[in-house]
């Protein structure tokens, strides 16, 4: 194989993969409409523990790893692995629960239209008008 | 077949004592139906989002001491910690948390470690800004204090120095406290973070006429806080504490009346900084403990100081050196400082179970008398969530 059909190859390859864009959703009943970075970091490492002064707060995380996981860890600016260790702190000292955690997108899709206050996240193209969408996190490329 | 008659008396008697123990055997078996029916309905507990909430964690560790100047050995199995909690939410800003600590293989038939209630509070959320704890907890204190027994938050098996149970070090950190208010204030993407409280002073009073035994607030209080900053992954403050202790069974060592003794401030002063990346960590700590004795020729300052630095190899496996010192000056008692540099690493199994490898070298000074010492630990443990 030749240079130049390498070159094609990874070309037409990358196209392909296109890239992942994550939505960050929650229940249709939360009172805020969008989120910033600061707020879903604060929101997702449970310093926030309420939505309002009523409505409590269920951060739903992915069991295993995905696109959507990557994608959305990327964008918080840390690994899954210190978030469960932000998650394990909080909850040894008397301040916080460990989230839901689902296997999979469309069970995160289902858990977050269904439970009052939950928060989670899932690949846009999945997003149903049975949740809110708070925010679209920028497009970052696939991992090959 | 030998058949004795049984008279009225005695046929009464024996119909009386079957249906006694039958009542009572009925009554043992309602009290294990009851109980486990209690048991099932707590176990159902658990699961609910509204329910108490059941856990902990305990670190078994096998330790290697050596004495290098005497050449003198030990190993040891050990059942450091066990912690159990129970947490429940009352309601949207009110949440209680119970949290009970087992020491050194404890075992009250061989009086081996010891059991205590190490918190015990009720938590008030206003807002972020503003929250408090009201019941018996543990303060706020540099990087530390708060999560000094929380070992799967820990990478240590042996914690630094002031923070370590097995030592015994009571004086460098505050211990209890019994009101806590707070928070933090967001300033874009920093947040300013404060703590106040209020506690004991560690005055036991052991006379039983005067008042009730036991702890002995009349003279003063403990009061601290700790102000700090955290910007992304960098968390940096300031802490100080400040109460008054009982000297007076130090009155022969020093030549004084105990009476001079009486009311002794003690002011701790401390800072912290730390940085806790995707890969790096970095911990460290200065505390500055000194008291207000009659004697302003003498320095009785104590200092204590660690720094770690910790690396992730990967999701799994951590790394860590630390290096502790350790000054404390209470002439004419005596005068001491060491130094601990140590190595560590864990080994994540899962998200429940971690194993800890660490060795140290304990270099002590001594100066009344005087002696040199320098000793060697190493340890493994295995640290496991519940």
């Amino acid at each position: 194989m030749n240079t130049l059909t390498k070159a094609v190859l990874a070309l037409a390859f990358s196209a392909a993969s296109a890239f992942a864009q994550v939505a960050v959703i929650a229940h249709k009943d939360v009172p805020l409409d969008t989120l910033n970075k600061t707020q879903l970091t604060d929101f997702y490492s449970c310093e926030m523990k309420l939505w309002d002064k009523s409505m409590p707060l269920l951060v739903v995380d992915l069991k295993l790893q995905s696109e959507a996981k990557d994608a959305f860890y990327k964008f918080l600016g840390m690994t899954a692995s210190r978030m469960k260790s932000i998650w394990l702190k909080k909850l040894l000292m008397g301040e916080g629960v460990e989230p839901l955690v689902v296997r999979s997108e469309e069970e995160m899709l289902k858990k977050v239209a269904t439970t009052f206050g939950a928060l989670g996240f899932i690949s846009s193209s999945k997003v149903t008008d049975e949740v809110k969408t708070l925010l679209l996190l920028a497009p970052t490329e696939k991992q090959p | 077949m030998n058949h004795t008659p049984q008279t009225p008396l005695k046929g009464g008697i024996e119909q009386g004592r079957k249906r006694k123990a039958a009542t009572f055997f009925l009554r043992i078996r309602l009290a294990v139906a009851i109980f486990f029916m209690l048991c099932c309905r707590h176990a159902a507990a658990q699961t609910e989002p509204g329910g108490v909430k059941i856990f902990g964690y305990f670190q078994a560790a096998l330790g290697h001491q050596k004495d290098v100047d005497l050449e003198r050995e030990l190993n040891s199995f050990t059942l450091q910690q066990l912690n159990l909690f129970l947490q429940k939410d009352l309601g949207t800003s009110w949440s209680a948390f119970i949290n009970f600590e087992l020491v050194n293989s404890y075992s009250s038939q061989r009086n081996w470690g010891g059991f205590s209630l190490e918190e015990a509070w009720v938590n008030y959320r206003y807002s972020n800004q503003f929250k408090l704890k009201l019941g018996l907890l543990t303060p706020a204190f540099n990087n530390l204090n708060e999560i000094k027994t929380k070992t799967p938050l820990l990478p240590y098996i042996i914690r630094p120095y002031v923070y370590e149970s097995s030592f015994g070090e009571t004086d460098f950190v505050p211990g209890r406290a019994f009101v806590q208010a707070y928070g933090f204030i967001p300033k874009r993407a920093a947040k300013l973070e404060y703590a106040f409280y209020i506690g004991n002073s560690p005055n036991v009073n052991t006379d039983g006429r005067r008042t009730i035994t036991g702890v002995d607030t009349s003279r003063t209080f403990l009061f601290g806080g700790r102000i700090g900053m955290r910007y992304g992954n960098f968390k940096a403050g300031i802490s100080a504490t400040r109460d008054k202790l009982d000297a007076q069974a130090l009155s022969d060592a020093f030549g004084v009346a105990p009476e001079k003794l009486k009311n002794i401030a003690r002011l701790r002063r401390g800072a912290d900084l730390s940085f806790s990346g995707a890969k790096w960590l970095l911990e460290s700590e200065y505390i500055h403990l000194s008291h207000s004795f009659p004697f302003p020729q003498e320095d009785f300052d104590q200092r204590f100081f660690y720094a770690t630095l910790g690396y992730s190899f990967s999701e799994r496996v951590f790394g860590y050196a630390s290096y502790w010192y350790a000054y404390a000056n209470v002439l004419p008692i005596a005068e001491e400082s060491f130094q601990v540099p140590t190595l560590g690493a864990t080994y994540k199994i899962n998200d429940m179970v971690v194993c800890k490898i660490q060795t140290a070298n304990v270099y002590v000074d001594e100066t009344k008398p005087k002696r040199d010492a320098t000793y060697n630990y190493t340890y493994f443990a295995i640290s496991v969530r519940f």
